[in-house]
């Protein structure tokens, strides 16, 4: 039994949407087989795991379907997806660009997640306050946060507080609506990352786990952790725990994904993070704080929690001082 | 000979070592430096004056202040890893 | 009044940045312990690299704050490039003092050389010119057939060993670096000559041995039975004829072999990452062991280079790096753990993954062979002085730890 896991990604097919920081640029649809579709079920019920299936935008087959069917799960997928009873039922729906959320009819049962470079999300800032009123959680996922300045770093910190204010409003009208960047820090008491590796794996459409669906996208080969026919094998799997990594483990950005693919790409070593993305959940965790005491000119909200003040947007900073 | 006449504190170890320093720096800098670039001859020149002073300076001071014993055709010497001073003697 | 003979501590140890230069990768040499596998005659650091380096390094000035600096020079062999190195030299002294830079103050010349043209006529005066600002230390293993069996020349057939091009070179050296020490590296085929090398080291007058087992698993069944033997005659030998009064060999430490405080003793063995060393392609590593011609298994681990400058992002992992945090818990539990050391870039090169976070184990038995003829060593040292009634003196000059020899 693989005691750490607790659920099972499964890339159905190349161009599958992201639902996260990395870019899909794949056109060429490459499908999952479907007896390694069909056999990744069976193992998932026999190993207790939940699956989240990421969906590309065409239809899938039938017999996809009914594979899929068999097994309690979630589905990710775009706001383009062709297949409507799909967008139905579907969970979580990603949208690609922000302005693909203009006209999208929204539910309130779904997670919505917004991705796009940190330009996109601060130059359209307008757009999701409107859609505040009608969602319930909504997750904003950063494509670029390498490309993180301090110019941008001053430009989204002035977002985030004035998405506050909005998210203010909802609270006031008494709809508490989730935003991954401005509640998720109030609601947690200890950290709550990805966990890619360690709680999570990836089913790809090549018939290997991954870590994440980035390391297969980004054929990161050191990202490969076995496959159905061998089991799952996670080198250094220690690596993965928060435990194992210098900076995170000593951080209260709670909220933070701690994307091992970005700690990869950035700094290769998948347990150390790099500035620009500690710097943008610390903008996220500040506002956090703001947040808080913004919602509590309304009157009592969650007496006891405290997000305290800190003076530097980077734990690297503390963890350094502390050593040396 | 070399006989053991004394201490200064760690803080006076360091001014001292560093002007022991830069003079060495600035003798090695004086090979190869050439009175072509006259702008850079003119101020290592100026330098090695000043810092020779300084150096001497600081010799006379900490002599006065700890008052080692002195002897003629001798002279001071630290080390610098524990602060000693030591007489050297012919 | 004995006296115990101490290894001189590192230049400003723990102040300095040390910057290295791989001048080039060719060497006269081919060392069969040697870990550069990727050496060759091509890669030579031109001027042009050389300087846009030092540009880059002395720019930054506020990215470099330690208050020393060692520019050292790396090879293969790095005075097969003396006239470079010259020029390299002439030019740090002046922009350093042009720019007013805190290193002026502050600087050395490192140079691990294997010797063999040290009293060529360039090298000679490039020594009497830098001559307050050098450090050099010449490799030389030990007895001729202890060095000959490693330390052989390129492309020589049938082998030709390099002691006799070496040792000629050891008088004219201790004479202008007096106290100077040399670095020996074990492997397996050396373990049945330590004690004979050492001695003979002391006999030519090199009293400071800085000797290590390589980090590689090189290791066969019995070696550590085989090392343990071997440092336990040159104990003997060592304390029956008083030579510890005036050498040194860094196997004996008094600290090794305790356990360690996971708190206290957390810290990391290894200084990559606080120093940077530049290729002839101009790339920055937080090491040379990092460079693609130290590296067996991985691709070489760059951190920068000389136009974009260093990623710092790159540099956190090091930096932020602990013993616990790469160790695997036997090390952590370990009795005798402390001097037991590591190498990051051995260990990155042999990890599963390419991470610096899984210590390579590969000389543990060795360490603790080291543990146990040391414990005989002090034992035996503190018995004597007790019958002589001198431990207590002795005890006064203890040695608290030795740096790691890289």
């Amino acid at each position: 039994m693989l005691s750490m896991l607790k659920y099972l990604i499964v890339q159905l097919d190349d161009t599958s949407t992201s639902f996260c920081h990395y870019v899909n640029d794949r056109k060429t649809p490459k499908l999952i087989p479907l007896e390694i579709l069909r056999r990744a079920i069976i193992w998932s019920m026999k190993e207790n795991l939940m699956v989240q299936f990421i969906y590309p935008d065409y239809e899938l087959p039938e017999e996809y379907k009914k594979a899929i069917d068999e097994i309690d799960h979630v589905d990710i997928i775009s706001s383009n997806n062709k297949d409507i009873s799909l967008t139905k039922v579907a969970d979580i729906i990603i949208f690609n660009s922000i302005n693909d959320t203009g006209g999208y009819k929204l539910n309130e049962n779904k997670v919505y997640v917004i991705r796009g470079t940190f330009n996109e999300i601060i130059s359209n800032k307008d757009i999701i306050p409107d859609i505040l009123p009608k969602a319930t959680r909504l997750n904003l996922s950063i494509t670029d946060i390498p490309a993180l300045t301090p110019q941008i770093e001053t430009e989204y910190a002035e977002f985030l507080d004035s998405l506050g204010e909005k998210v203010k409003e909802e609270y006031g009208k008494n709809h508490p609506v989730q935003i991954n960047a401005l509640t998720d820090r109030i609601m947690l008491d200890e950290m709550n990352n990805c966990n890619a590796g360690f709680e999570h794996i990836t089913l790809s459409p090549d018939g290997n786990f991954y870590i994440c669906p980035a390391f297969y996208l980004n054929d990161i080969q050191e990202g490969i952790c076995g496959n159905l026919n061998e089991g799952v094998k996670i080198k250094n799997e220690n690596l993965f725990k928060l435990t194992y990594a210098p900076i995170c483990r000593e951080c209260d950005a709670y909220q933070c994904n701690r994307c091992i693919w970005l700690n990869q790409l950035q700094t290769l070593e998948v347990n150390t993070p790099g500035m620009q993305q500690c710097v943008t959940s610390h903008l996220e965790r500040n506002a956090s704080m703001k947040l808080l005491a913004k919602i509590r000119e309304l009157g009592e909200f969650m007496p006891g929690k405290e997000i305290p003040e800190i003076d530097s947007l980077d734990p690297f900073v503390k963890v350094i001082k502390n050593k040396y | 000979m070399k006989k053991e006449v004394g201490f200064v504190t760690p803080e006076e170890r360091d001014q001292i070592q560093k002007l022991f320093e830069r003079r060495n720096g600035l003798n090695e800098l004086a090979k190869i430096l050439t009175a072509n670039d006259d702008e850079l001859y003119q101020k290592l020149v100026k330098d090695m004056g000043e810092t020779a002073t300084k150096f001497q300076n600081w010799w006379n001071e900490m002599g006065a202040k700890y008052n080692w014993e002195a002897a003629d055709n001798g002279n001071w010497e630290i080390d610098f890893n524990d602060c000693k001073i030591y007489l050297v003697t012919p | 009044m004995s006296k115990i003979f101490e290894p001189s501590s590192s230049w400003k140890s723990g102040l300095a940045k040390t910057v290295t230069f791989i001048v080039t990768k060719d060497c006269q040499l081919a060392c069969k312990y040697c870990y550069l596998v990727g050496k060759n005659e091509k890669e030579r650091m031109t001027w042009e690299v050389a300087k846009k380096a030092i540009d880059y390094i002395l720019d930054n000035e506020k990215q470099f704050k330690e208050e020393s600096v060692i520019w050292d020079f790396i090879g293969g062999e790095p005075f097969l490039e003396i006239d470079l190195i010259d020029k390299i030299c002439d030019y740090l002294k002046i922009e350093m003092y042009r720019r007013d830079h805190h290193w002026f103050d502050s600087y050395r010349f490192n140079f691990s050389t294997n010797g063999i043209n040290y009293d060529s006529d360039k090298v000679q005066k490039f020594i009497a010119k830098n001559r307050e600002h050098l450090s050099i230390g010449i490799t030389i293993d030990g007895t001729k057939k202890k060095h000959d069996l490693n330390r052989i020349w390129k492309g020589e057939k049938p082998e030709k060993g390099s002691y006799e091009d070496v040792v000629r070179n050891i008088p004219l050296w201790l004479k202008q670096f007096p106290g100077g020490g040399t670095k020996v590296t074990i492997s397996s085929a050396d373990i049945s000559y330590i004690k004979e090398s050492v001695l003979h080291l002391y006999s030519l007058g090199i009293h400071e041995v800085n000797i290590n087992v390589v980090f590689e698993d090189v290791w066969k069944e019995g070696d550590d039975l085989l090392f343990e033997e071997q440092l336990i005659e040159l104990a003997d030998e060592i304390i029956d004829k008083d030579l510890y009064k005036e050498n040194t060999c860094s196997f004996f430490a008094e600290f090794i072999g305790k356990p360690l405080d996971p708190e206290k003793d957390n810290q990391n063995w290894c200084g990559a990452g606080k120093m940077l060393a530049v290729d002839s392609a101009g790339n920055f590593y937080p090491c040379t062991r990092f460079a693609g011609y130290s590296l067996r298994e991985k691709r070489p681990l760059i951190i920068g280079n000389i136009t974009d400058g260093i990623d710092h992002n790159k540099l956190r992992p090091f930096l932020t790096l602990d013993r616990l945090t790469q160790s695997p818990q036997k090390c952590i539990d370990c009795e005798v753990a402390s001097g037991c050391a590591w190498c990051q870039g051995e260990n990155y090169d042999a990890a599963q993954t390419s991470t610096i976070y899984q210590r390579s184990i590969a000389i543990c038995k060795m360490h603790k062979a080291r543990v146990r003829a040391n414990n005989y060593y002090w034992n035996k040292l503190y018995r004597k002085l007790d019958k002589e009634e001198e431990r207590e003196e002795f005890e006064k000059n203890e040695v608290e730890s030795n740096n790691p020899i890289c």
